[in-house]
């Protein structure tokens, strides 16, 4: 292809008119855009868990943290420093057994629909909460 | 954005995109308002439907907002804009699987018919060209559309098509014999038809 085609191209493509889409193109995406935005907003006000659950975490870490302590204590305190402490230990660590204990006693079936149940519920939570995650799908 | 002339004052694009980054999402109308007819003639070029045209366009745009906090602006924000459509379109033209007339058997000889525009009235010149581009294949009109019309680098190009550049050259160069051609037997026929 010779320079002189190339320019007569040129020339001829300068006056190519391109499609427009619709006048109310600009505003059809602004409106869009600012949808978008405020589902954004939206997202970041509405958290994933509440402050229930927070509560409850924080409940059974400490839970689970003392519950640590407290038999690692009478385990290995051959000579525990106060007997109102070792006492309070026994206690709570026996009542936490016992919960365990019962909570072992129940049934495989009745354990497995008891998580199921709560995987669902999570899931439900995950899904219908703007998150977005699920949004493109 | 108005100045006190009444007129609107222009900006490069990276004021825009700054003003949309800080948060005045308004200005990003600006950006549609420069880009809209060649994303859109590329999406309608791909699609060949006007209603899912404007929506491929539409989302193209959507995602440049979206990903506007990426855009590191090495390259022209035109070619970024362009190289999302495209991907857009190439993607959506995968799904669909549709099937255009491509003008890859059009055959490219080594003697092109000499090219003579005298005698075709002004308001015909342009529905010629435009009739000459609607032959092209997809990739053809992408490629003619950018190096022609929007002045684009190979190298811009290439980013934008995902080719290499001497991929890009290549077929900028096929593309541009093609659409010569088509262009000098449109307008044999059309001396034919005035004559």
């Amino acid at each position: 292809m010779s320079e002189l085609e190339d320019i007569k191209l040129k020339a001829l493509l300068n006056e190519l008119q391109l499609d427009s889409p619709d006048p109310s193109f600009t505003l059809q995406v602004m409106d869009r855009i600012h949808k978008e935005k405020e589902l954004r907003e939206v997202v970041k006000k509405d958290k994933l868990f509440g402050k229930g659950f927070w509560l409850i975490l924080v409940l059974f870490v400490i839970l689970m943290t003392s519950y640590f302590v407290l038999s690692t204590i009478s385990v290995a305190g051959s000579e525990p420093a106060d007997g109102v402490m070792q006492d309070l230990g026994n206690t709570v660590s026996g009542g936490i057994q016992g919960f365990l204990s019962g909570f072992a006693a129940i049934p495989l079936s009745v354990a497995g629909i008891m998580l199921a149940g709560s995987l669902l519920l999570f899931i439900d939570r995950l899904v219908t909460s703007n998150t977005g995650i699920f949004r493109s799908l | 954005m108005l100045s006190s002339k009444g007129q609107m004052e222009k900006h490069e694009d990276s004021y825009y995109i700054q003003k949309v980054l800080d948060g005045e999402t308004q200005y990003f109308s600006y950006l549609v308002e420069q880009y809209q007819d060649v994303v859109f003639s590329i999406a309608l070029k791909v699609l060949k439907n006007r209603d899912d045209a404007e929506e491929m366009a539409q989302e193209s745009f959507i995602k440049v907002y979206q990903t506007l906090g990426s855009y590191k602006g090495t390259a022209k924000f035109s070619t970024w804009l362009y190289r999302i459509t495209y991907n857009h379109c190439i993607s959506e033209i995968r799904k669909r699987k549709h099937h255009y007339v491509s003008t890859d058997d059009v055959e490219i000889g080594d003697n092109s018919p000499e090219m003579n525009l005298d005698g075709i009235p002004d308001e015909r010149r342009s529905q010629v060209i435009k009739q000459a581009m609607d032959q092209l294949g997809e990739e053809d009109y992408a490629l003619i559309l950018l190096y022609y019309f929007e002045e684009q680098s190979v190298e811009e190009i290439s980013r934008v098509t995902m080719l290499t550049e001497s991929n890009t050259k290549v077929k900028l160069f096929r593309a541009r014999k093609k659409l010569y051609q088509i262009l000098s037997q449109n307008l044999k026929e059309e001396l034919y038809e005035i004559l």
